[in-house]
């Protein structure tokens, strides 16, 4: 029977079986389950948002069905608490022990391979089917935190050499700006753009899944593995779907993860036919646009200048009600 | 029957299927298994005539499957249903 473990002799066992498994015993987790024989741990999991984790199984017991049974109730108590969609990061070796649980290959590259749980994946791209025409197309993944006239120059670049560009907008909320206020400034600032289509990444694209530490302030070194993952998978999956073959970036001089990606996507896209093409950021007073700039300003209370760095349509959404709210909340933080 | 709330049923153990089912405007089903080619068909019909016996229109249903046979899908499903629509 699988059960909750949290007494601290539950812990020590789990702890005792991962590193038997060669793995580790990773906090946070928002859930954490084991089976016991006569006693002893013979199985863990644990799931912490979307992500399953810690998934191990004592080598005696291997072959039959406890990780089945582990991960059933994980996805089963995760569904409970509103989580549909569920990814695993296991070794390459490992990954058809999940297949046969009815989990997809979302991508693999050498040391770590991805899988989700369902069919979320062809759900999303299916949703954009009808919006895709044949042709020349290009691609950007931007943040747009907020969205800036360093954007809108790259937009209207890469606009500009393509037939039809996917402006693909983080959905990811772990910015300042909520992801249905960055969508609406998106919007509003390549209204005029007939032939750009704005759609949300979804879990397959610089999200928490395949791309955490995009979100956190230094780099670590998982860092590099993940970023691998999530640029295999736009290039094996999303870009083949949308017709996409070139994905436009604006060179990066200020922040170090986003200056690693770039390096990655020139090393890996092009094999897999998707081309990079860099664009030189636009300036303002010498100095790169860029949105955390605008978000450093609006944090100080410098409200004059960010006109000359954001479209008038941001501009109306920083100063509405809405907008006050969110950065005024964000300078409090 | 309406469907109301969300519900689960079932294991991913072999010979067993998952079962999702949520509130939705349409009837939309999804099916999954690891013997789509040779049954999808069949597992596709006994679906239909379980939803269709219980009376639901409207729901999008997602199964992931490792080979159930017919009455523990149809076991399973009616589980859900029963999950998802009482109070």
């Amino acid at each position: 029977m699988v059960t909750s473990l949290l007494s601290t002799d539950d812990l020590r066992q789990a702890r005792v079986l991962l590193e038997a498994s060669g793995l580790q015993f990773e906090t946070p987790y928002d859930d954490l389950v084991g089976i016991f024989e006569a006693g002893r741990m013979v199985a863990v999991g644990a799931r912490q948002g979307r992500i399953l984790k810690m998934l191990a199984v004592a080598t005696s017991h291997q072959g039959g069905t406890l990780l089945d049974e582990v991960v059933t109730e994980l996805v089963g108590r995760g569904y409970q608490e509103g989580v549909d969609s569920f990814f695993v990061f296991t070794s390459p070796a490992l990954a058809p022990n999940f297949e046969a649980l009815n989990f997809n290959l979302l991508a693999a590259s050498g040391k770590t391979a991805l899988l989700e749980y369902g069919d979320g994946l062809k759900r999303y791209l299916a949703r954009y089917t009808r919006q895709i025409h044949p042709g020349n197309n290009g691609a950007i993944v931007a943040n747009c935190n907020p969205f800036t006239l360093g954007h809108r120059y790259l937009v209207e670049q890469a606009a500009a050499a393509v037939d039809q560009l996917f402006l693909f907008v983080v959905r990811e909320e772990r910015s300042l700006f909520p992801f249905g206020a960055r969508m609406r400034m998106v919007q509003d600032g390549t209204a005029d753009l007939a032939n750009v289509t704005v759609v949300d990444t979804s879990w397959y694209a610089v999200s928490s899944i395949t791309f955490p530490t995009y979100f956190l302030k230094d780099g670590d070194p998982g860092g590099a593995i993940q970023m691998e993952l999530d640029l295999l998978l736009f290039a094996q999956r999303i870009a083949p779907h949308f017709q996409v073959r070139t994905r436009f970036v604006g060179n990066e001089p200020l922040c170090g993860t986003t200056a690693a990606y770039n390096e990655a996507m020139h090393r890996i896209l092009p094999p897999l036919g998707v081309e990079v093409r860099e664009i030189e950021r636009k300036n303002a007073d010498q100095q790169p646009i860029s949105a955390s700039r605008v978000r450093d300003m609006l944090l100080r209370g410098e409200l004059e200048g960010i006109a000359e760095l954001v479209p008038l349509s941001t501009l109306d959404f920083l100063l509405s009600s809405e907008g006050i709210k969110i950065w005024v909340k964000g300078e409090t933080k | 029957m309406k469907i109301v709330k969300k519900a689960q049923a079932g294991t991913m153990q072999s010979s067993d299927l998952m079962v999702f089912l949520e509130p939705a405007d349409t009837l939309k089903v999804t099916i999954e298994s690891t013997v789509l080619k040779q049954f999808g068909e069949l597992i596709r019909a006994k679906v239909d005539e379980v939803l269709q016996k219980h009376g639901v229109e409207a729901a999008e249903v997602r199964i992931t499957d490792r080979g159930a046979l017919d009455y523990a899908i149809e076991a399973r499903l009616e589980t859900a249903i029963m999950r998802a629509t009482e109070g």
